[in-house]
């Protein structure tokens, strides 16, 4: 299919890591990360890495949607799908992240009405079938996911359908960047910036990071080849002494993104005084809920949640994941107790999550291969 | 349930947070399009960020919303 199979290309990836090679610098460490795990999921499924220099490291960052929802947040989700008369919808991955005791899927077996659902549209099919029974969606997702959520709600507000509801823990992308770089922990030399997210809040939000941070960006693509260009634009812009926004997905992502959107967005959403991510704690107005004219729809007030806050297990190290401290195999039940059918923490739940792609493509060896 | 290992196409089929590309084979009523994939399988997909297409535009669809439509034109 045209935009898939020219950006796969073998000759033209050969040709991209031997200009990447011929533009670091001998001697030095580079540590670029890719934000988004649709990236690392790509990185590790076409061994992207395995083409780089072996100085210059690739550092796995926060934007798995599922990796970041914290345990607490999981046990509100299932309080509300084990109320009466509830129908649960949410994507396939959350079913399987654990909470403090339970994932979606046991409160299912349990006898809970969890279903999967591919988009909120589908939900809202269900809550027109289900008139007599509530509908809850389980909202996740950066600024990519959020419009499609926000454009159901209008519709289902149109319709003047009056069981539908939104468990919303929608989250926005700068503000988890910003933390990062205030972050002791994490020296980056710069970042791989999200590309899908990008069609919605276009590059500018970005220039803050060359701006107040003097480290380069370069918004990408989800093909090998998209990848293999922003490591080297990046890299480029670090040797000649540059930081800036580029964009690199120029095919997709406009520069102001989607004003249609952003528009639905500011309707239906509003910022949160502060929200809880896994392994990054409270970070100010980073999370979205319904507006007040979307309070109808909003299942937080329509249930009680517990709301309580729970802290990862002790053996799981996602927090540092998520941050890019350790690789996934650095941590100790990585592959052990800790696997894609028995998930310990998110990072192993999502194909995007950076444990998840390490495990599926067989990346356990500690030393990488010189090229 | 499935993993990434289970995907033939290029994302996990139980991940709705992926990007697609796709082409769109019926405008239909109400800012929905019937869309496929490069795999041919169809989904209905909400037109509302797009505006009017026509059946043969290439659309990326995010959680069955089509975020912005991938022209022939433009070079990567």
């Amino acid at each position: 299919m045209k935009f898939v199979d020219e950006f796969r290309d073998a000759q033209l990836g050969r040709v991209l890591a031997g200009e990447i090679v011929a533009t670091v610098e001998p001697g030095r460490h580079y540590k670029v990360m890719e934000v988004c795990g649709g990236h690392t999921h790509t990185i590790y499924k076409y061994g992207v890495d395995d083409l780089l220099p072996e100085n210059v490291e690739l550092v796995h960052g926060p934007g798995c949607p599922v990796c970041v929802i914290p345990m607490g947040r999981v046990d509100d989700a299932i309080a509300v799908a084990k109320e009466e008369g509830v129908i649960f919808t949410c994507f396939g991955d959350m079913m399987r992240v654990p909470g403090g005791e339970e994932t979606l899927l046991d409160a299912k077996a349990g006898g809970a009405d969890v279903r999967m659902v591919y988009s909120p549209l589908d939900a809202l099919r269900i809550a027109r079938q289900n008139p007599d029974r509530d509908v809850v969606f389980f909202a996740i997702g950066f600024e990519t996911t959020a419009p499609s959520t926000a454009l159901t709600l209008m519709r289902a507000k149109a319709e003047g359908i009056a069981n539908f509801f939104c468990f919303c823990n929608h989250v926005t992308i700068v503000p988890p960047l910003r933390a990062l770089l205030e972050s002791p922990d994490l020296r980056l030399d710069g970042f791989i910036g999200p590309g899908h997210v990008s069609t919605v809040v276009g590059a500018r939000p970005f220039e803050f990071i060359p701006a107040d941070y003097g480290k380069p960006i370069v918004i990408s693509g989800f093909e090998p080849l998209d990848l293999l260009q922003a490591v080297y634009m990046v890299l480029r812009q670090l040797s000649d002494g540059r930081c800036e926004v580029e964009n690199q997905y120029k095919r997709v992502v406009p520069y102001d993104g989607n004003p249609q959107a952003l528009k639905v967005l500011a309707e239906v959403f509003e910022l949160r005084p502060h929200f809880e991510w896994r392994g990054l704690g409270f970070i100010s107005h980073s999370g979205l809920k319904l507006s007040d004219a979307y309070r109808d729809f909003d299942a937080e007030l329509r249930y009680s949640v517990p709301g309580v806050r729970v802290a990862d297990p002790k053996a799981c190290q996602c927090g540092e994941v998520l941050k890019g401290v350790i690789k996934p195999w650095e941590c100790k039940v990585f592959g052990t107790a800790c696997t894609p059918e028995r998930p310990i923490g998110t990072c192993m739940v999502s194909s995007e999550g950076a444990c998840a792609a390490y495990y599926n493509y067989g990346r356990f060896a500690r030393e990488r291969q010189v090229v | 349930m499935s993993t990434a290992t289970d995907c033939g196409s290029d994302h996990c089929i139980t991940c709705s947070d992926e990007g697609v590309p796709m082409r769109v084979l019926e405008a239909q009523l109400d800012g929905i399009a019937v869309c496929a994939d490069s795999e041919g399988a169809r989904s209905e997909v909400l037109m509302d960020l797009v505006g009017a297409v026509e059946p043969g535009a290439a659309v990326l669809v995010h959680a069955g919303v089509a975020l912005t439509l991938l022209e022939p034109e433009v070079p990567a």
